[in-house]
């Protein structure tokens, strides 16, 4: 195998080197704990709170507003669950494609006895705000929205549903995991109460998130066993993560604007490129309303996981659509929700471009994409004689 | 990687892939869970399967599995097709992961079907 082409940037993405160099201290050096009042915890107490000033800074909100958590899911959890119970009892609207960090909390909650509304999505993936309007009842308490879809990677219009949502005096929280450091976002302008992201989707280290709270926002921890994050998440900071995430961001506002026209290109040039090569090919997600990376391309008639074998073994590194396990097909949850048949769910393959990502890789993964998709095409079952 | 050397080599460089024509017999299997299909025709002469070929659509380890399947029962005995078994197919390929071994049942159940499909058409001649 000469060349290795890593288009899985949605599920996770290199450290930045200068990420790396910042942390390596706050693993023997600078290894004190937060907590401690000597110097080692002090020296400790500062970067994480240099970090805390470098993620708000970069969101354009208060240092205070920010809480680390140990990722996405987490953070995910925290969110949604903790404004639930601030809530005590009552509705909360969701939508049928949030990741499943959001949507097995949301099922957790109903079995606990809270009401929930799973709104629908158009073709393109889009949650319609009027629909949202339409679920507000005079006890619903939180409304939970992804910002962009990491399978498909349609972008939702936040900002109409953040209107509405303020409009009824109803938190709403943003799982902003795929887009935070990926496109410009204000949470004020958005109208966002609580938003998720995470560190190892924006070139940091992995087991380290983030959750923007809102000044006000009421919100109940669902962690407990310490006065960590001013109350709202108990356990010891993981500061060697939290220094390399902050350091992430500050790197993530300096070259998101000028990457993300780039990947766009890239990925625009990948999806035309196979479009172009192969028949019944289907490009799945917004057309427009798309994070600049994602190209979610669906191959009708073939296996996805084949796709995705015959592509590692090019040294393509890419994601599968639907999920085999245990001979049972488990369509992805958000293909059907955007009304995908099945023979093309199936053949759904994710290309997530990054920063590394070149023309030159676009163009050798295109190559790849059509042997293989055309080799496994030539063994399908055809008309007996 | 999850799948054995000899498993990728099958899936690599599939080994009597492709339609027969005017086959002696045809089989057919499909594994419901997950639509994984496996197709294989046969060529009988003085009851041995002198040629096997397969299509297939599914995961990498099905169509590995035809394609070991279509080297391992070449000269056999039709009848003996009736009674292969898919731990016979996984053990050719060097194993499958557990969640895998269907694909060892598609094409054993297509070997059978195509077994069947023999004997039905050498009633109907006699």
């Amino acid at each position: 195998m000469s060349r290795r082409v890593y288009l899985d940037h949605n599920a996770s993405t290199p450290v930045h080197p200068d990420v790396v160099v910042e942390m390596l201290p706050f693993f023997a050096e600078r290894f004190g704990n937060p907590s401690s009042v000597h110097a080692f915890g002090r020296e400790a107490r500062d970067s994480v709170d240099q970090s805390r000033e470098r993620i708000a800074g970069f969101l354009g909100v208060a240092p205070a507003e920010i809480v680390f958590t140990s990722g996405g899911t987490e953070s995910d959890n925290l969110a949604v669950r903790g404004l639930a119970l601030a809530g005590r009892r009552g509705h909360l609207i969701t939508s049928r494609i949030e990741h499943h960090a959001v949507l097995r909390t949301c099922q957790a909650l109903e079995a606990e006895g809270f009401a929930l509304t799973y709104l629908p999505v158009d073709q393109y993936g889009m949650v319609d705000p009027d629909d949202v309007k339409r679920a507000i009842r005079p006890d619903t308490i939180a409304i939970s929205i992804m910002h962009a879809n990491s399978e498909i990677g349609t972008v939702q219009p936040v900002a109409a549903i953040g209107a509405i949502a303020r409009e009824h005096g109803i938190p709403f929280h943003v799982d902003a995991v795929q887009t935070f450091g990926k496109i410009p976002m204000d949470v004020a302008d958005l109208a966002i109460d609580v938003m998720s992201f995470s560190s190892h989707k924006i070139y940091g280290p992995k087991g380290v998130g983030g959750l923007y709270i809102r000044r006000g926002t009421r919100m109940v921890a669902i962690q407990h066993g310490g006065e960590h994050e001013r109350r709202r998440r108990a356990g010891t900071e993981n500061v060697p993560g939290i220094v390399g995430f902050g350091r992430a961001a500050e790197l993530r506002a300096r070259e998101m604007h000028s990457e993300a026209e780039r990947v766009r290109g890239l990925r625009d040039r990948l999806g035309l490129g196979i479009q172009a090569r192969l028949d019944e090919v289907r490009l799945t997600g917004h057309p427009v309303e798309r994070l600049p990376g994602t190209a979610n391309v669906a191959f009708r008639h073939v296996e996805s996981e084949s796709i995705v074998l015959g592509l590692d073994l090019k040294g393509v590194a890419v994601s599968a659509g639907s999920a085999c396990t245990s001979g049972q097909v488990e369509p992805s949850h958000v293909l059907a929700a955007v009304g995908l048949d099945l023979p093309w769910a199936m053949g759904a393959v994710r290309f997530s471009l990054g920063r590394s990502t070149t023309a030159e890789d676009v163009d050798y993964v295109i190559e790849c994409v059509e042997t293989v998709v055309a080799k496994l095409r030539r063994l399908l079952p055809t008309t007996t004689t | 990687m999850r799948y054995s050397a000899t498993l990728i080599d099958h899936f690599l460089n599939p080994r009597n892939a492709g339609l027969m024509r005017e086959p002696d017999a045809v089989g057919q299997g499909e594994y419901e869970g997950c639509g994984d299909l496996a197709r294989f025709f046969l060529r009988v002469r003085d009851g041995q399967a002198t040629e096997v070929r397969f299509q297939a659509y599914g995961c990498g380890p099905t169509i590995a599995a035809a394609s070991v399947a279509s080297e391992l029962m070449a000269g056999r005995a039709v009848g003996d097709l009736l009674d292969v078994k898919a731990h016979e197919i996984e053990g050719a390929l060097d194993g499958l992961p557990e969640d895998r071994r269907h694909a060892a049942d598609v094409v054993a159940q297509a070997l059978h079907a195509a077994a069947r499909d023999w004997h039905q058409r050498e009633d109907h001649r006699v």
